[in-house]
């Protein structure tokens, strides 16, 4: 057997000659899934913990009531505060970078909660330095909390418009579900899922069980309910080309969910 | 307790606690409530220069390509506070290669590049250690630039932004977009920095690869949406940079010069055109 696939590439990448097409060509290998029992869950910031006990407790007991079956790796959003932070920020006339970085912060506070929550089911907390005894922690305690923005900081990319990072938690969490080639992800909200509208502000919005992200583009809504960078993630994706969104405020669903069951939108790529 | 200080109110209509800001209750999903986003931002650095230097092209060539270039930085630190990201090279090519084989996603291959960067950042710290310009690692780079470069008249981190495993998945294929040079135009990007330049081993952009095709013709001079319409399938820079000018709001343009013309620097970071100069829409 001969190993000539990686020789061309290897010369390929080394001489640099080689355009995106021809590596994508000479790429024939199927991309691993590094931990595909793991089932990643984003648990709202505005949308689920700023509610506070009424909505938390309920998920928490939840979550713990499916450690026995389901491996989970659950990130958290940043919410009101992080709204509060930006506001402030933009006022100050901060770059996208440092707003990425105060929006960072959030999202550690929520984690911290979230993880003493947990802490007594033996489920740590990790920050993106500590990734790698992910999966150690997952094989002894099933579950582990982690921070939901991506760690960009100062390197955050600008959005199109206006100056808010344009890759927040929904985006973490995604970007860690395709990397690790995770079993599902599941955006635990307070909403059905998506509609045509914000359903908060447009009592009419229709509701949308399953669309594509094609589709959903083409649909060009003003208000989406996942960050609009996921959608373009999903379809370049190797691993992850579905995501669920669900509501946490109903008791079961995050249980259904993670049994493969549409309660929310699936949206796929 | 301050009876005026606005306190965190509770908002009975829709059971979320929110602190009262601007963007209270609203969906940072919304392009509207975005649009709304848009203000000025203060420059961080406006007195330093980005250069990133080449790994492949500059740095695996060894002392006939680098001691040249590292003099000219020496000269060129006397007048100019420069933050000096570097490329991984053959070894981040290599680990690719072994990566892609076994069958490692993107963002792995993302992490191991960080490593090479970062040895090649070691590499010119040593050469540049008499000056007091070392390798910073990214983790403790970040918020303290500023610090690093009041202290120093320059600072060395390797050019990769911290995406790692965060990193995105491309359209094809599955090598990581943002490289060092978008790393290196993210930090001017955000820092708001003079200049960005990166420093390779051709003179700057041609409409074909000048290595491969001898007739291929030099560009002195492009826009974003010139670049766009053109689509040329061999770039001297990460692609996923056309995107990044397009959306910059400090930066206005970026450089490409030919490090084995170290006279080039200095005229580089005055803003002089002596390669290929990247230039944002003026509307956009």
């Amino acid at each position: 057997m001969g190993n000539e696939g990686l020789d061309r590439m290897t010369w390929s990448l080394l001489s640099g000659s080689a355009t995106e097409q021809e590596m994508a060509r000479l790429d024939t290998q199927p991309v691993i899934q590094i931990l595909p029992d793991a089932n990643v869950i984003k648990v709202g910031g505005q949308s689920l913990i700023d509610r506070g006990r009424e909505a938390v407790f309920p998920l928490i007991d939840e979550i713990v009531e499916n450690l026995p079956k389901h491996k989970m790796i659950i990130g958290t959003g940043a919410g009101t505060r992080a709204r509060h932070a930006y506001s402030v920020g933009l006022d100050l006339g901060m770059p996208t970078g440092v707003l990425s970085v105060l929006g960072f912060f959030v999202s550690i506070q929520n984690a911290k909660m979230i993880h003493y929550l947990l802490a007594k089911h033996g489920i740590p907390s990790i920050e993106p330095a500590q990734f790698a005894q992910m999966p150690l922690y997952l094989a002894e305690r099933q579950a582990c909390v982690c921070v939901g923005m991506p760690p960009y900081a100062y390197w955050q990319p600008n959005p199109e418009i206006g100056r808010i990072p344009p890759h927040r938690t929904d985006t973490g969490c995604y970007l860690i579900s395709e990397t690790l080639g995770a079993r599902s992800m599941i955006y635990v909200k307070d909403e059905e899922g998506l509609y045509t509208a914000d359903p908060k502000k447009e009592p009419n919005a229709k509701f949308i069980p399953k669309i594509t992200v094609d589709e959903l583009l083409q649909l060009d809504l003003v208000d989406v309910v996942l960050e609009r960078t996921v959608f373009q993630l999903m379809k370049n994706a190797k691993n992850r080309r579905s995501v669920q969104v669900i509501n946490g405020l109903k008791k079961g669903n995050l249980t259904r969910a993670l049994n493969g069951e549409p309660v929310g939108t699936v949206i796929t790529a | 307790m301050d009876e005026q200080a606005p306190a965190a109110r509770e908002i009975p209509v829709d059971k979320r606690h929110h602190v009262e800001s601007m963007l209270m209750r609203e969906s940072l999903l919304d392009k509207q409530v975005m649009s709304s986003t848009e203000t000025p931002v203060v420059p961080m650095l406006p007195f330093c220069h980005v250069v990133k230097i080449g790994g492949r092209s500059i740095i695996d060539n060894g002392k006939k390509a680098v001691y040249p270039l590292v003099d000219a930085i020496r000269n060129a630190l006397g007048e100019f506070k420069l933050v000096i990201g570097t490329g991984g090279g053959m070894r981040s090519r290599h680990v690719t290669a072994i990566g892609i084989d076994l069958g490692l996603p993107t963002g792995v291959l993302a992490q191991l590049c960080i490593i090479d960067a970062l040895g090649n950042a070691h590499l010119l710290g040593t050469l540049l250690a008499p000056l007091g310009v070392v390798a910073i690692p990214p983790e403790i780079l970040g918020h303290m630039l500023p610090f690093f470069i009041k202290s120093a008249p320059g600072v060395i981190c390797n050019g990769d932004p911290p995406f790692s495993i965060w990193e995105h998945t491309p359209r094809v294929g599955r090598i990581p977009p943002h490289r060092t040079d978008a790393g290196t135009f993210l930090l001017a990007e955000c820092y708001g920095c003079a200049t960005h330049t990166l420093i390779k081993d051709v003179d700057g952009l041609y409409d074909a690869d000048p290595k491969v095709n001898p007739n291929a013709e030099f560009i002195r001079e492009i826009t974003v949406s010139e670049l766009r319409a053109r689509n040329l399938p061999t770039l001297p820079f990460d692609r996923v940079m056309i995107d990044l000018l397009a959306n910059a709001r400090q930066m206005k343009q970026f450089q490409i010069i030919n490090g084995l013309k170290p006279e080039l620097l200095e005229p580089a970071l005055r803003g002089e055109n002596v390669g290929t100069i990247i230039r944002k829409d003026e509307s956009s």
